[in-house]
């Protein structure tokens, strides 16, 4: 089937997250006509609000998201799974969940909105160890501020509390003031050991900002915030459809059509659940369609021109994939209540190990103390236990008041064998093929999380812990990386340092799939900082052509 | 171009259309049922429960008022408290009811101990039972979830009326209906003191999964 119409923009954009509304917003604004095609639905806040009371298996980040079987996602993180085939030894820890909808997986984020390092970009440089990445820290930081004045970042005073990356303005929100828990964390980190808890910067509102409201604190950052005091994709949806911006809800490119010399892209095609077929062309295109999806993409519309894929000459669409991998533990605190639980949940840092001379022999990390609401945790502990009736009672509210948990986002490496495939087997119900991962852990991220696990258990031991249950094995944080990896070199790295194709002109990508090392931290403003810098060219170019 | 498609709830997509559209109001109306009160929900949700359990021949002769009766009294000692509200009771006994065939013979049989004795706490009663037989621990267990999770059969009878949200009111919300304005969190919470009381049951077998 054909389409009765072909669409045209300037600029067509695959995938509406925060990369491609950003972009897309930027663009309109800048009078640029905009198409963005994005595989799932439109979707609203209070239906998955709904879905999440209605979830018995409340820590199920997917479960108020609901996939189309046209835009198929993870449904969770267990190996085998539905959708993502992950195999290789390490297998579970790269078994990533993502939304394909309206305003993608920053539906479910916490908001944590790091600047990486300057020291993340020069990763083989500083350490000998990974790659650089084929721009510096300064080349982004205008984004970086561009990236949190668009979703609306709180963070502390530089001169107070420096987080080590420069700023040259300060954060446009004053730092989210942290819970009584973290409160009680920090002194203890301060008071006991030779390390340091900061605030960590937030998309999140501190006082109204862009038309959205002050947090209020419903601990359910994630899944869903109940009030969108949290940024998310959708905002930025929404603002560049006001500035006449094109959004297609259901359009499942799947193929990426280029000129006879396979220099520049001319078109794209997408099908509607349906399996009907439609053409957009454009000027330029931006794939900004997540890390795995925008690789799927990439290998599916392998042709004659192209045999192993668009953009792909290097051989590299696919591999490096990285992630922030995680060591957790729980335990029951032996000192006073801290009622973790109350206000946003992630808001404090033990930030020492982001950067050290130790990272030529293993990755950084960061550590959290998640502020969770530790309820619903503590009543299936103390029914597992054998309790009822006042016994019950007590020890539900002694469990939740006590619960500690703690995780790790630690720095994965680009490692080519690391690679995504499509499954020869599984396919969706348009015939697109599932992905397929294998993943070894590399040794660098092992010898980190060896790193956490000692520094937890010195944890455990400072707050006269019981109880303790580690978190089997690794676990992924949901970070992916890495698989359309940016480089100087067209024969080992997908796209350049602007995000631009090595091999097709007119191509860009704007994705955690460019990452060339994964640092520490959420890696949400970095693509938003590299979508607004992907815009920044577009709109040079345009406005030249 | 094609029409919009907006996301559907939970797992509906799986269905048809025509049970899609049922099914929202199958889920609005449970929500309903136990925030108005509706009467179907006392005595009707367990013969709506009896209706799909094709495996309980027993329940076709049972009285439906019988069974949520001795299921509120044996709830009620369990939980040390002298009142329950009925309309959930009647959601969870439902849901209990429905995911297992043999519930129904030993929520009886559990209101039967509970009238041969005295029992002075819920831990002397649960102990008797075990003593008993191991199978009545399963359905405690079904039980104690049932009223402090607000869960039943796998689903989410109540959120915020949930048990476990009441007896901690006094320090945290249940997620998503917070009220205490901005910043609330910054206050000190009530200390608790390290309970003495001893388990009744024997333990479980319980893993705390990633978030």
């Amino acid at each position: 089937m054909s389409s009765e119409q072909n669409l045209s923009a300037d600029v067509v954009i695959v995938g509406s997250g925060v990369a491609g509304s950003s972009i897309a917003n930027e663009l309109a604004r800048a009078g640029i006509s905009v198409i963005v095609l994005e595989a799932g639905p439109r979707v609203d806040r209070q239906h998955f609000v709904e879905n999440f009371r209605n979830l018995e298996n409340k820590p199920s980040y997917q479960g108020p998201f609901p996939a189309v079987p046209w835009a198929l996602h993870p449904p969770d993180q267990q190996t085998p799974n539905e959708y993502l085939h992950t195999s290789g030894p390490d297998a579970e820890a790269y078994q990533q969940v993502y939304l394909r909808m309206m305003g993608g997986t920053t539906w479910h984020w916490a908001g944590c909105a790091w600047r990486y390092l300057p020291s993340d970009f020069e990763l083989k440089t500083r350490y000998g160890q990974g790659r650089d990445w084929a721009l510096k820290y300064d080349d982004l930081e205008p984004f970086y501020y561009q990236a949190e004045a668009m979703m609306g970042v709180c963070g502390p005073d530089p001169l107070v509390e420096d987080l080590g990356s420069p700023r040259k303005q300060p954060y446009p929100m004053e730092a989210l003031p942290i819970s009584y828990a973290a409160q009680q964390f920090r002194k203890l980190i301060t008071e006991k050991t030779p390390w340091r808890v900061v605030h960590e910067p937030q998309a999140r509102n501190t006082r109204p900002y862009d038309r959205r409201p002050t947090c209020e604190g419903h601990n359910n950052c994630m899944p869903i915030c109940p009030i969108g005091a949290m940024y998310n994709g959708s905002y930025s949806v929404y603002d560049a459809e006001a500035a006449g911006a094109t959004f297609v809800p259901n359009a499942v490119v799947y193929k990426i059509e280029r000129d006879s010399a396979n220099k520049r892209v001319t078109a794209v095609h997408y099908f509607d659940p349906d399996k009907g077929s439609h053409r957009v062309t454009g000027k330029y295109f931006v794939i900004a369609a997540h890390c795995i999806e925008t690789a799927k993409l990439l290998l599916v519309s392998a042709d004659e021109q192209s045999p192993d894929g668009i953009a792909n000459s290097s051989g590299h669409v696919g591999r490096n994939m990285m992630d922030h991998t995680g060591v957790q533990v729980t335990f029951i605190s032996g000192d006073d209540a801290w009622w973790p639980g109350r206000g946003p949940l992630e808001t404090n840092v033990i930030d020492n190990f982001r950067d050290g001379p130790w990272r030529n022999e293993r990755g950084a990390y960061l550590v959290h103390m998640v502020d969770d609401n530790q309820v619903d945790l503590a009543t299936q502990l103390a029914i597992s236990k054998g309790y009822v009736g006042r016994e019950l009672e007590e020890q539900i509210r002694y469990l939740a008041s006590h619960t500690v948990r703690l995780f790790s986002h630690n720095e994965g490496l680009a490692d080519p064998d690391n690679r995504l495939t499509l499954n020869k087997t599984r396919k969706d119900v348009l015939g697109i093929p599932h992905p397929d991962v294998y993943y070894k852990l590399p040794d660098y991220t092992v010898r980190s999380c060896e790193h956490t696990r000692d520094v937890f258990r010195q944890l455990i031991g400072l707050m006269h812990g019981t109880d303790e249950q580690w978190t089997p094995g690794y676990f992924p944080q949901d970070h992916p990386a890495g698989s359309t990896i940016m480089g100087v070199d067209p024969k080992d790295s997908v796209v350049d340092g602007h995000c631009r194709s090595h091999d097709h002109d007119n191509l860009f990508i704007a994705s955690s799939s460019v990452f060339s090392s994964v640092g520490t931290g959420n890696i949400t403003l970095t693509v938003a900082a590299l979508a607004l810098r992907v815009a920044d060219t577009l709109k040079k170019e345009l406005v030249h052509a | 171009m094609r029409k919009d498609r907006d996301c559907q709830s939970l797992s509906l997509w799986q269905l048809s259309p025509n049970a899609m559209r049922l099914s929202r109001l199958l889920r609005i109306s449970r929500r309903d049922s136990l925030l108005t009160g509706m009467s179907a929900a006392l005595l009707g949700g367990v013969a709506h429960a009896r209706a799909q359990d094709q495996h309980s021949a027993s329940m076709q002769t049972t009285d439906h008022s019988e069974i949520l009766s001795q299921f509120m009294a044996v709830s009620r000692r369990l939980t040390d408290r002298d009142t329950l509200d009925q309309r959930i009771g009647a959601a969870l006994c439902n849901g209990i009811l429905h995911g297992n065939a043999d519930r129904q013979a030993l929520i009886q049989a559990l209101y039967t101990l509970l009238t041969k004795e005295n029992f002075a706490s819920a831990s002397d009663y649960a102990r008797a039972a075990e003593t008993q037989d191991k199978a009545f621990k399963d359905v405690i267990h079904e039980i104690m979830t049932g009223w402090y999770r607000g869960v039943a059969d796998g689903k989410v009878v109540v959120y915020r009326s949930a048990l476990m949200f009441d007896i901690t009111k006094d320090a945290v919300y249940p997620k998503t209906y917070a009220t205490g304005g901005p910043f609330y969190w910054t206050t000190r919470p009530p200390d608790v003191a390290r309970p003495v009381g001893q388990p009744a049951l024997s333990p479980s077998k319980f893993v705390v999964e990633p978030t």
